[in-house]
């Protein structure tokens, strides 16, 4: 019963919550309300007079720390007079509870583990903290990652000890490259009075096989300084520019009865939004305004920022064109007469136009290389925007640096620029923006020759039929979660001011697609999910399709099925031209065929209905089942039949020769 | 589908100019080449072109997918390289030679 008063007093369980809990202990219903009076007058003179209890430690560090079961006769904890501060006492497993609900964490993205079993236990009596069970825990930290990216809201990811760590790593991997603030806890399963015994799923130093891919990595030292040890985790992860955070402790501390403080998210964490250098951006300001010719590049900062709105308006102030390279989101629209298209290599020298750009500024893109050239080339002035401060100057000359949150930094660099434009100035903007306008219609017009491909009609289906046939079914704001990489995106027209949005991969760890977009519909329910994956990605990550059949998440999948791994490929045929391989047509490591993976098969395993398609008519039909199945709150999956194209590829490949039937002798 | 750095051997190219290796002899050169060398390189090296064997319909397609990745040409452009690509780079063409 103290455990309830507890619990109510910390707003951890509603009114009803509270009376349930009391009659269910064997009150009757009269006697728990009139407990309810009496503890609610409590309740109200919380924050009159009362003091913090100051934490006392528990005997000395060494000794054994005795186990409380949850409900443990031991005073109550007197409520804090801090406002966001609340003393706790209880299991380091219900500390961890609350400090995730104090944190503003809905829902937890978990595998099972028995080590956890207290935290299991805090949940029953914590409704408003949402366990969401993920049968393999890559496909659920993506899951976790795509609700984060799609809500801006904390989640936390937990799996059973370094086990279920190792398998979590890629997505962990993926949040990293991408800055997605990712927060991850698993328990070290040696018991912190037997470690380093060889036991049962122990490894030394586990934490620090995060490390390297994770913005910050912690072992709370005492079962008292969880919440600390969560709080920290969450500051780092959140505070810009954002990554995963990983964060561990002895599996016992979970059992251990703790007295600690447990601090709302507000008190903690500063969530700082950092305005540029006033006299930077004067200087950049002055670099745009006197362009021939300037060129904006976007980046997801835009877009975690909600500042597109800015970027257009600054991009037509000055009658500059936009591009962007690899990015997840669309950070800029692409019907906008200023958008002159994503670079298609990632060089601006790709680009058609502008070919000779004098100013360059990126606003908010990590800019990713993957080769020896730098992307923003050597010779244009270059303004760098960002957040993300410590990659700045790395590889490209950078005139201007402006670190700053890219939604203030647009600001001001609007009002300096607008505060420069004399009218000169702006017939030469206007001048300039006429320029891109009409190349911007006319590559927009040739962007749509694509439907002239002499295979639109062929069965398999060609990768940009099925794209573009999506493109047409999809709603006005859908989502689209893309993880086809070697299938191009066009025809979808993103608009990130509410029109069609794009959550891209970044990090190339395969099997986030499915989960990710899972993640997506949780935390955006109303919009129009679509999850575009190839097969080889899908089959890295299909568990998620369990999570949508069991929430009723409705995602349509669309697998982009050629039977093998495309873009490996062709990346070996570039690097071993004219090779063996490509003379005997034996390439040992991309061909998923023989037997083929039966997608819709698959999905029906996991609960989710769908289909195999194979013809352009088919699709337009199945797409129209898939609409009725997501209307009713079902996801759906059509398992489209793709064509393979490119060098080395025969009608039927070649298969490594490995007969197990040739050299076994028994038939067993 | 697979895909960690390279779709299709074309989003990551640098700029390379590999002209030589290109067909080419003393007759007239096809008026597609010239496109095919300002067109193409900004993206992908000349090994999509050495290996591959295939008819003109089929060097038309894989011209259109590119458009699909952004390339911008007009149908002019496309058909004098898919012409261009089709008699140089057709079924009956000699293989590339193997490495040395």
């Amino acid at each position: 019963m103290r455990e309830l008063v507890a619990q109510y007093l910390s707003h951890s369980i509603s009114r009803r919550g509270f009376v349930n809990g009391l009659t269910k202990a064997g009150l009757t219903a009269t006697a728990a309300q009139s407990v309810l009076g009496a503890v609610t007058s409590v309740s109200l003179a919380q924050g009159a007079g009362t003091t913090t209890t100051p934490y006392t430690p528990q005997g000395n560090a060494t000794a054994p720390v005795p186990y409380l079961p949850h409900d443990a006769d031991a005073p109550a904890r007197a409520p804090s007079a801090i406002a966001g501060v609340k003393p706790f006492q209880g299991t380091g497993g219900a500390a961890f509870a609350e400090q995730l609900i104090a944190c503003g964490v809905k829902y937890v993205f978990g595998n099972s583990a028995s080590e956890d079993a207290q935290f299991y236990e805090a949940l029953v009596d914590r409704a408003q903290l949402k366990y969401v069970l993920t049968p393999h825990e890559g496909p659920g930290a993506a899951m976790a990652a795509g609700y984060i990216k799609a809500s801006g809201e904390p989640a936390v990811v937990m799996q059973a000890g370094v086990v279920g760590m190792v398998n979590a790593m890629g997505q962990i991997f993926n949040a990293w490259k991408e800055q997605t603030p990712l927060v991850v806890y698993s328990y070290r399963t040696d018991q912190s009075r037997r470690a380093g015994r060889d036991g049962f799923e122990e490894v030394a130093n586990q934490e620090q096989l995060a490390q390297p891919i994770t913005k910050y990595t912690w072992l709370a030292r005492r079962p008292d300084m969880i919440p600390e040890t969560v709080r920290r985790a969450f500051k780092a992860a959140w505070t810009p520019p954002f990554g995963p955070a990983y964060i561990s402790w002895h599996s016992d501390y979970n059992d251990d009865r703790v007295r600690t403080d447990i601090i709302a998210q507000q008190q903690f964490d500063p969530r700082m939004r950092v305005r540029p250098n006033p006299d930077e951006v004067a200087q950049a300001a002055k670099l745009l305004v006197e362009a021939r010719m300037p060129l904006l590049i976007v980046g997801d900062e835009i877009y975690r920022a909600k500042a597109a709105v800015t970027a257009v308006k600054l991009a037509e102030l000055l009658g500059m064109p936009v591009t962007q390279v690899r990015q997840l989101y669309a950070n800029f629209p692409e019907t906008h007469p200023l958008w002159v298209g994503n670079t298609p290599a990632a060089n601006l020298a790709s680009l058609t136009f502008p070919k000779n750009p004098d100013v360059v500024i990126n606003v908010g893109n990590k800019f990713q290389h993957n080769g020896a050239a730098p992307i923003v080339p050597r010779g244009p002035k270059f303004i760098d925007m960002r957040i993300d401060f410590a990659s700045m100057g790395n590889v490209m000359l950078t005139e201007v640096p402006l670190v700053a949150d890219v939604a203030l930094g647009l600001d001001d660099l609007y009002a300096a620029v607008e505060q420069l434009m004399t009218p000169a100035l702006k017939a030469k903007a206007h001048e300039r923006a006429a320029e891109v306008r009409k190349f911007a219609e006319q590559a927009r017009t040739l962007r749509a020759l694509v439907v002239n491909n002499p295979e639109w009609d062929n069965s398999p289906l060609i990768a940009d039929r099925v794209t573009y046939e999506i493109a047409k079914f999809s709603d006005p704001d859908a989502i689209i979660v893309h993880e086809a990489g070697s299938v191009a995106m066009h025809s979808f027209d993103f608009d990130p001011r509410g029109g069609r949005e794009l959550f891209f991969y970044y990090g190339s760890h395969l099997g986030s697609g499915v989960g990710t977009a899972a993640g997506v519909k949780l935390a955006r329910p109303n919009q129009q999910v679509i999850c575009l994956v190839g097969d080889g990605s899908f089959i890295f990550g299909p568990t998620a399709l369990w999570n949508m059949a069991r929430l009723e998440l409705p995602v349509i999948v669309v697998v982009y099925n050629n039977h093998a791994y495309s873009g490996p490929h062709s990346r070996v045929v570039a690097n071993v031209p004219s090779g063996r391989m490509v003379q005997t047509g034996q390439f040992v490591h991309d061909y998923l065929g023989n037997p083929d993976m039966n997608m819709a098969d698959i999905a029906r395993g996991f609960g989710v209905n769908g289909e195999v398609v194979e013809t352009p008519a088919q699709l337009r039909e199945a797409l129209a089942r898939a609409r009725v199945h997501t209307v009713e709150g079902k996801p759906y999956l059509l398992d489209v039949q793709v064509a393979r194209r490119g060098v080395g590829w025969a009608e039927k490949p070649w298969v490594p020769p490995i007969r197990l039937a040739e050299i076994r002798q028994k038939r067993v | 589908m697979k895909f960690l750095l390279l779709a299709t051997g074309f989003m990551w190219g640098g700029l390379v100019l590999a002209a030589p290796v290109l067909a080419q002899d003393a007759a007239p050169q096809h008026p597609g080449r010239a496109v095919v060398l300002s067109k193409c390189f900004q993206c992908h090296t000349d090994a999509m072109f050495r290996d591959q064997r295939q008819d003109r319909r089929a060097w038309e397609a894989t011209i259109y997918r590119m458009v699909g990745r952004g390339a911008l040409w007009t149908p002019e452009e496309i058909k004098v390289m898919a012409d261009y690509l089709g008699a140089e780079y057709g079924t009956a063409a000699k293989p590339a030679a193997p490495p040395r």
